[in-house]
């Protein structure tokens, strides 16, 4: 097919399918900028380490599967419940890795020299990485979601699932609908914890000035602690949900994910959590769209993003929905 | 600043107090912060001795030991260790002008030099059927990289480290992806599909480097060439350092707002570190090309740029010969861990062992004090060795069952005191994950405490090594790289021969 | 550390101990020298302040009491209880509260919300601490709903007033309060002082301006280059030659 000849107007229904593909991937790409996004804002620094978190998660969210509920243990329960404990294990564990790293690799820099957590979080990277292709080896694992409820998450259609004909011909998979769903009540949640309680109220104090967050009696060990553990666990979610989407998890996974969800952190204001999600359906859509309609999109989307990334650092350096003032380091 | 001789305190005649005590009292209202300063400072032992060598003194003598190398060394392997080595102090020589003089922490740095490399592939092969001259092709590389640097420097000019971090990265993935994918690529100006970069498969049969007449056709040769580039490479640095440039860099990586306050063109400056650290990675990259005689993306992904940053960090960001010590250590580091066939002439042992135990030897020396507590620590593993031993006799067959996989001197000593089970791939990985939560936990543990769980983790650690660890030996050094980063800049983030910047609260 | 924490909190019978007390703090930056020995105390219900110049050491003093700054000798008695080795947020919550140099407000939080973190400890403040701030500074009821940047610096000030108040402290610290207002605004904040002074909460101020804050003051210390060089009861420092020659330019 001469994808370069394609343009929306031959074809609306591959339009609505690119959309849909766009917003899945981009729901994906939010959870992951979200960690970026909430770590950056508190510590001021990037964490090279959270793709390899998400690449553990999904490996969490596999094992759950393939040997709690699939496999060995074959535990018996509804679909709805299976996938529900494979991403609260995945979650948690992934969470509280991100809580060790921080206060392993990370704490004791507080006051270092500002290139010297970056490095440990280099470091750390390049440690999970290949502790899990020790651990894991080079192949790809296949999540063996498919066969959950004889494969029902991939053969229905949203519109058969609701026990309508597919009248419009779309494939609208019952799975995607579920990981953007998923996604959605995730940022709703955070949002939520972010602005009303205690928690999130201090999450922002911290962030803005932590030595005055300390004057106030907040803890900001602990602060940035629980800010490490929902990011990452967030990174969790989004492990599992591309296990499900991709089928396939392996050791790698997690350092062009991340890549991708810190170019989203970026793109939409590093430090905001509505940038991140804005910056990661963006990305999401921008993927999406270049393998069907841009010149040999479907290999070079990594090189279309990196417009994007590069055109938002010309015209608007501190992100879409970034302020001014958090450019100040 | 602790340079500045004491100043000595003389109480002016205006401000003289009547009192008969008064040079005994303090006086109210004199700000005596700055004349007080020098005694202030506490200074400490004698540091930096080694830098009362001059400069080219040390350069001299690494050259002389370095040139006959080749000749001394009559071993093909271990002389392309040596080429190996250079090139990574050739690449970490380039980055440190980036990152440690000024400041920017550029991780696309590997793009350059696989850019350089491909380039050199594309011109000096029958890929694309061009075969230049050397003396053409080096400056010619030259001349692209550092204009790729620009250009990547461009949508950077007003970023901060931080922006300037992910465009780089993204742009050190891109080249891979970009390399990988254009195999069968048509774009918009392009009659008909064509294949550019040969995708995985790479380009080969390169044409090796001549220059001047000489060819390049053995690897002694190939390690001279770029001992002698190595050279070039610190004398341009050495007179850029003391130039206004190398001052403004150094000022840059300080403070750069204050140094664009003292309107020091703070972009040009930025534009022209990433611009060199382009050119001497693009150039190192053609020697690397053509001493492999073939590019391939995967020679120039993310791993290599971890690589090159652990030496860069090593050595001390902004010291020339830190760095380069940083590249040799690392690079026989990397190699000899993955050396499992040689057994070393009089120790009579395989390299990655006698490194794994040196460093956990060398570690441990660093952290425990007093030096008694050594002691006890290694007696007491070596007793819960045996206690451990003797009780998996007895309950645990599995557990003995199995022999050390690599025979040699420190194989034999551990036969009779590890536990070596049978099938040990998944134990191995248990422990292995055990390991890193104990290693953890020790570091949280207070002092009697620490010292007594000490002995377990250690041989957890031996038990882990024997077992698993040195089965995988290429996915070992890695794994023991990131847990020294991450260590290493825990306990001395200025790396081992910067000297710590004090930074006031 | 010549002395054991118990013997620090032994006073003599008759006098109660004091609510703040300094011990020989020592206290470098790097290899720099700020602190050399300074020992000072806070009674009960007192207001104290500590004069001081340029780096001479106040900052330093204040981030002391607060456990941002960690002393290499002395101790920092709070209390009645030795809090040397606990970290700030250990310090609010056994009842100290500060007002920080420059006022340090969270500036994309409400008005309300800050006031909220001031009361972090005690979950966010219950009504009455609320309507207590309120009532001392009416303004920040009207701007509850405001983000703290967006006022001007005497609100600010009041905020950041409100905000220690809210953890009904027993010691309050002030970082130079008067630094970047209009002298109007000086001597308002300086009654505001007074008047929670009145309300039998200790405070501590650390100034520069010597002549506002011996005003209201109880005690004196004046510091320089880090160490204490007068103290005394306000009015006599107000009296004394140097401190007049160096401070109030008389």
């Amino acid at each position: 097919m001469d994808v370069l000849a394609l343009t929306p107007w031959d074809d609306w229904s591959i339009f609505i399918q690119l959309c849909v593909n766009g917003v899945t991937l981009g729901s994906v790409y939010a959870l992951i900028a979200l960690g970026y996004s909430m770590v950056y804002g508190i510590l001021k620094m990037l964490n090279f380490a959270h793709g390899d978190v998400y690449m553990i998660g999904s490996f969490l969210g596999y094992f759950m599967l393939t040997s709690g509920l699939d496999g060995p243990m074959n535990l018996a329960v509804p679909i709805w419940l299976a996938l529900t404990l494979v991403l609260l294990v995945a979650m948690l564990g992934a969470g509280l890795l991100g809580v060790a790293i921080e206060r392993f690799a990370y704490r004791p820099l507080r006051n270092a020299p500002r290139i010297a957590p970056l490095i440990s979080a280099l470091g750390v990277s390049f440690f999970l990485q290949n502790s899990a292709l020790l651990l894991f080896g080079a192949n790809f694992r296949t999540y063996d979601a498919f066969t959950l409820d004889g494969g029902v998450l991939f053969t229905k259609g949203i519109f058969e699932a609701w026990g309508k004909d597919d009248a419009i011909a779309l494939n609208l998979p019952l799975l995607n609908m579920l990981v953007i769903g998923g996604a959605i009540v995730l940022m709703i949640l955070l949002t939520l914890l972010v602005a009303r309680t205690r928690l999130g109220k201090a999450m922002r104090a911290t962030a803005f000035d932590r030595e005055a967050a300390a004057m106030m009696g907040i803890n900001p060990d602990r602060v940035i602690m629980a800010t490490f553990f929902i990011g990452s666990a967030l990174a969790g979610a989004a492990g599992v949900m591309v296990g499900m989407l991709f089928g396939q998890v392996y050791h790698f996974m997690g350092f062009l994910a991340g890549l991708k969800g810190f170019t989203a952190a970026v793109v939409g204001g590093i430090g905001s959590i509505p940038g991140a999600m804005l910056g990661g359906l963006l990305i999401g859509m921008i993927e999406a769209f270049s393998t069907g309609y841009l010149p040999e999109g479907s290999k070079f989307q990594d090189f279309y993003v990196f417009i994007l990334l590069i055109a938002v650092m010309l015209f608007r350096p501190t992100g879409l929905l970034g302020r001014a003032d958090i450019a100040k380091v | 600043m602790p340079d500045e001789p004491p100043i000595e305190r003389r109480p002016q005649e205006s401000e003289r107090p009547e009192y008969p005590d008064a040079a005994q009292r303090p006086r109210v209202g004199v700000d005596t912060w700055v004349a007080e300063h020098g005694e202030r400072v506490q200074r400490g032992p004698l540091r930096r001795a080694a830098e009362r060598v001059p400069g080219w003194a040390r350069l001299l003598a690494f050259v002389a030991v370095a040139a006959v190398f080749p000749i001394a060394v009559d071993d093909e392997y271990l002389q392309r260790v040596g080429v190996d080595t250079l090139i990574f102090m050739l690449l970490a020589v380039g980055l440190n002008v980036v990152v440690g003089y000024a400041g920017l922490l550029d991780l696309g740095y590997i793009a350059f030099f696989g850019f350089g490399a491909y380039t050199y592939a594309i011109v000096s092969s029958d890929k694309y059927d061009y075969h230049w001259p050397a003396e053409a092709t080096i400056p010619f590389i030259l001349v692209v990289t550092a204009a790729l640097g620009l250009l990547l420097g461009l949508p950077s000019r007003r970023l901060l480290g931080d922006y300037l971090a992910i465009v780089t990265l993204f742009f050190g993935q891109l080249f891979v992806t970009i390399t990988n994918n254009s195999t069968d690529v048509k774009l918009p100006f392009m009659d008909r599909a064509r294949d550019l970069t040969g995708g995985p498969n790479g380009i080969t049969d390169l044409d090796p480097i001549d220059f001047a007449g000489v060819e390049l056709n053995s690897v002694p040769r190939y390690f001279w060439f770029a001992l002698a580039l190595f050279v070039l490479v610190v004398v341009a640095l050495h007179f850029v350092n003391e130039s206004r440039t190398g001052r403004a860099w150094r000022a840059l990586r300080e403070d750069p707002l204050a140094a664009e306050a003292m309107t020091m063109p703070v972009n040009r400056l930025k534009l022209l570190a990433f611009a060199f650290g382009a050119a001497v990675a693009g150039v190192t990259g053609a020697i690397f090309a053509s001493l492999q005689t073939a590019v391939f993306p995967q020679s120039f992904d993310v791993s290599l740029l971890i690589i090159l940053y652990a030496m860069v960090i090593l050595g001390g960001t902004g010291s020339l010969a830190g760095v380069a010590l940083g590249a040799i250590v690392v690079n026989v580091l990397l190699e000899g861990l993955t050396n499992t066939d040689d057994t070393l002439p009089v120790v009579g042992e395989t390299p990655p062992r006698l490194l794994f135990y040196g460093l956990v030897a060398v570690g441990l020396a660093l952290i425990v004090r007093p030096w008694r507590w050594l002691a006890v620590a290694a007696a007491a593993t070596i007793a819960f060795g045996f206690a451990a031993r003797l009780v998996a006799e007895q309950w645990w067959e599995r557990g003995t069952a199995g022999r050390p996989s690599q025979a040699g001197r420190i194989g034999d000593l551990v036969d009779g005191w590890l536990l070596f089970p049978r099938d040990p791939v998944d134990i191995g990985n248990y422990a292995f994950v055990a390991l890193i939560a104990s290693v953890l936990v020790l570091t949280l543990l207070r002092r009697p405490w620490r010292w007594i769980a000490l002995a377990p983790v250690l041989y957890l650690a031996a038990f882990v090594w024997e077992n698993r660890l040195i089965q995988e030996p290429s996915v070992t050094r890695f794994i023991l790289l990131g847990a020294i980063l991450v260590g290493l800049m825990a306990s001395r983030p200025q790396g081992l021969f910067g000297t710590a910047r004090v930074e006031i609260a | 550390m010549t002395e054991a924490p118990d013997t620090v909190l032994a006073r003599d019978g008759d006098r109660p101990a004091p609510l703040l007390e300094l011990r020989e703090i020592v206290t470098y930056y790097g290899e720099i020298n700020i602190l050399r020995q300074v020992s000072l105390q806070v009674n009960h219900g007192e207001l104290v302040c500590l004069l001081g110049g340029n780096a001479s050491g106040k900052s330093t003093t204040l981030k002391t009491c607060l456990g941002i700054v960690r002393p290499r000798t002395g101790r920092v008695v709070f209390d009645g209880e030795d809090v040397t080795g606990r970290p700030t947020n250990y310090r609010i919550a056994r009842g100290m509260a500060i007002v920080p140099e420059n006022r340090r407000l969270f500036a994309p939080m409400t008005v309300r919300e800050n006031l909220e973190m001031g009361a972090y400890l005690n979950g966010g403040g219950v009504k009455e601490d609320f309507d207590r701030v309120y009532e001392l500074f009416p303004l920040l009821h009207e701007r509850r709903s405001q983000l703290a940047g967006t006022l001007s610096g005497g609100e600010q000030q009041m905020v950041a007033m409100g905000r220690a108040l809210m953890s009904r402290p027993k010691l309050l610290l002030m970082d130079e309060p008067s630094m970047g207002l209009a002298p109007i605004l000086v001597e308002r904040n300086f009654e505001i002082i007074k008047q929670v002074h009145e309300a039998g909460v200790a405070v501590f101020v650390v100034e520069q301006n010597a002549n506002v804050s011996l005003s209201i003051a109880d005690r004196g210390y004046v510091l320089q280059t880090g160490r204490v060089v007068l103290e005394g009861a306000a009015s006599d420092l107000l009296q004394n030659e140097d401190l007049r020659k160096a401070y109030l330019g008389r």
